[in-house]
């Protein structure tokens, strides 16, 4: 497997799941959806698609924005708006999506999880008061949705934001002691949760550039202990990502994609998600395949005048 | 005459403050009284079997179970059945955290020894976003990929709209997968646990899993916001589930329902009606049902939880009880052990 061939794969299964009018599909043939969407153009970019075919898609996610400013899983759970922070990147770069891209930016910056102090009878070891954000509007934030909004915000320029800065400390603060990041949970009634290798890949994603390898060792070191036995592509996905931040790519990173695209044998076939980001962490390893803005994008100049 | 005059104002204005103060102090009593008092008494069926270790016939005994509980063949010939584990998240020397897969194995077969056109799995882990990692990591993968079943994803999938029947929360709305829509029976197959928010996970709480997460959030964060015993309550109130199985045969004691210690009680519990299912695996675990609020509530509601209203099939609940390990310091499981 070559990055030649991968990026073949990515232009022939994507096309299969494409809609005429834009938009991509969560498996072949099936229903249209945000997510599936935005990690497709980020897949598309990573294979060199022709603009044309992007743009269709981006302007699919532009129709899909709300008044808010925000993308939400469809259009019927306005409360689920994860996928803001996918369709930012994937709108990245695009000219006719750069209004849209604002709004977007300007939905995050503006909102937040729920927080409170802490108090003294909280059984959760975390700082509850720092904010990151949710998955879902109106509930605490976690560390995959606060580490993809830090991806797309860092990317469009954002990186020094005072919402980025304290997503960052958010991130350390629920950084597990013995190494790792689960959703976002360190302990419960004084007992170390475990760390779980997606939201590990996704947290070293969004702190790269951002903080030193001193603050995240033990975590680099858990990701990469677990690297070899991962078989499923959100976690290898993760991790080729979270490592290729920290250019600690695995060398038998190739090998273990193919194994992981050879399991849909046994898994089913995969969601549109799932597959583009095993597929663009596979590509992480390979400098000049257009996935910086998923590993390592902390310096550019900001898109918009937000401070 | 006058004996009557003298009845007339012996009623006074203190009189009737007393009265109305009365009235309030029992009216404000009453409102006390847990309103399972004021609901028509439910009767329902458990049946316990007995199952020493998982390499034991499981499928005979959940068939025995079905017989037991006055299943007809009629009610399962043809249906399509969906059965939804309790898969959380995976660590090495931890296997009691999930559904055994041979349980899954065994009521695979039962179901289709019974008639059942068709058996799926699915669940949606609520910690772990990769529920494939889970599928994998737990050793179902390998049982369901050599029995030629299906495994549904149920964190990423569309959804559809119920208005929310149980109004325990002030969620108006659940959203369910698509999926539910093509199968006629829905088997929650639990795990016996204590859970330190909601004081015991079994077949009740199991059905957190079939919420979506990518409209629920990792770990389910809506329905925490909303309350834990509030959503137990409006998500089975609502789906209406037709039959549990809670996998007792090594459960989960102390910290779950992760970071427990593995419990052997050698049991499997099963019925039709999950509060009644639930009722009987906490007395066998020494936990009173009526100290876990959300069975408390569900009484005569959703289903008996009085062991009266109970009636037992297969072994009795004192030939199987053994008190799982409870922690003081965790507040949902203060006062929980049954006398």
């Amino acid at each position: 497997m070559t990055s030649g061939s991968l990026k073949r794969m990515i232009r022939e299964e994507l096309s299969r799941r494409s809609l005429p009018k834009g938009g991509i599909t969560d498996l072949p043939g099936q229903e249209f959806r945000t997510d599936a969407t935005a990690w497709g153009i980020l897949a598309f970019g990573a294979a060199g698609e022709d603009s044309e075919n992007l743009e269709r898609h981006r302007g699919r996610l532009v129709q899909e924005q709300d008044k808010a400013g925000r993308l939400c899983i469809d259009q019927q759970h306005p409360d689920s708006y994860w996928p803001t922070a996918l369709a930012i990147l994937a709108w990245q770069s695009s000219a006719s999506s750069h209004e849209a891209q604002n709004r977007a930016i300007r939905f995050l910056i503006d909102t937040t999880g729920l927080h409170r102090p802490r108090q003294w009878f909280d059984a959760a070891g975390h700082d509850p008061l720092l904010k990151g954000w949710p998955w879902i509007d109106g509930t605490h934030s976690w560390i995959e949705p606060t580490a993809l909004n830090v991806l797309s915000l860092k990317a469009t320029g954002h990186a020094q934001h005072e919402r980025v800065l304290e997503a960052i400390r958010m991130i350390l603060d629920r950084q597990l002691p013995h190494g790792g990041w689960n959703y976002g949970s360190t302990y419960v009634f004084g007992k170390e949760h475990l760390p779980m290798p997606e939201s590990t890949g996704a947290a070293l994603a969004g702190l790269a550039g951002m903080v030193g390898q001193e603050k995240v060792a033990r975590s680099l070191a858990y990701l990469q202990g677990e690297t070899d036995r991962l078989r499923t592509p959100i976690s290898l996905g993760w991790t080729l990502l979270g490592l290729a931040a920290w250019e600690l790519w695995p060398s038998n990173g190739l090998a273990l994609v193919e194994r992981c695209l050879a399991n849909q044998s046994r898994y089913g076939v995969y969601d549109t998600s799932a597959l583009c980001l095993l597929l663009v962490g596979a590509l992480a390893g390979e400098k000049g395949n257009n996935v910086d803005l998923l590993t390592n994008s902390g310096g550019r100049p900001p898109a918009l005048g937000i401070s | 005459m006058a004996e009557d005059k003298r009845l007339q104002w012996s009623v006074t204005r203190r009189d009737v403050l007393l009265a109305a103060a009365a009235g309030l102090v029992i009216g404000s009593g009453l409102l006390l009284v847990p309103k399972r008092y004021f609901r028509m008494p439910q009767q329902a069926q458990s049946f316990v079997g007995s199952v020493a270790d998982y390499q034991q016939d499981i499928a005979g005994v959940i068939t025995r179970g079905v017989d037991e509980l006055g299943i007809l063949p009629a009610e399962l010939k043809g249906k399509r059945v969906l059965l939804k584990p309790n898969l959380v998240e995976t660590a090495l020397g931890a296997p009691h955290i999930n559904t055994h897969p041979l349980v899954l194995r065994g009521a695979i077969e039962a179901f289709l020894r019974l008639g059942a056109a068709s058996v799926m799995v699915a669940e949606g882990p609520g910690h772990r976003r990769d529920t494939l990692a889970v599928y994998e990591e737990s050793g179902l993968a390998a049982v369901l990929t050599e029995d030629r079943i299906p495994f549904h994803d149920l964190n990423y999938i569309s959804g559809y709209d119920l208005p929310n029947a149980g109004r325990q929360s002030s969620m108006r709305t659940l959203t369910f997968p698509a999926l539910f829509k093509e199968v006629d029976w829905i088997v929650s197959v639990a795990k016996m646990k204590t859970h330190h928010w909601a004081g015991a996970t079994l077949s009740m709480k199991n059905l957190f899993g079939v919420m979506p997460g990518i409209y629920y959030g990792w770990p389910k964060n809506v329905l925490h916001a909303a309350g834990i015993q509030n959503s137990i309550l409006d998500i089975n109130a609502t789906l209406k589930p037709h039959f549990a199985i809670v996998d007792g045969i090594v459960g989960m004691e102390g910290d779950g329902p992760i970071m427990g210690d593995p419990k052997r009680v050698g049991v499997l519990v099963m019925g039709r009606n999950l509060p009644a299912v639930d009722a009987t695996c906490c007395r066998i675990m020494g936990i009173d049902p009526y100290k876990v609020s959300y069975l408390e509530r569900a009484d005569n509601w959703l289903g008996p939880v009085s062991e009266a209203a109970i009636e037992q099939r297969g072994e009795s609940i004192p030939s199987v009880r053994t008190n799982f390990n409870l922690i003081e310091t965790i507040p949902a499981h203060q006062g929980l052990r049954l006398a």
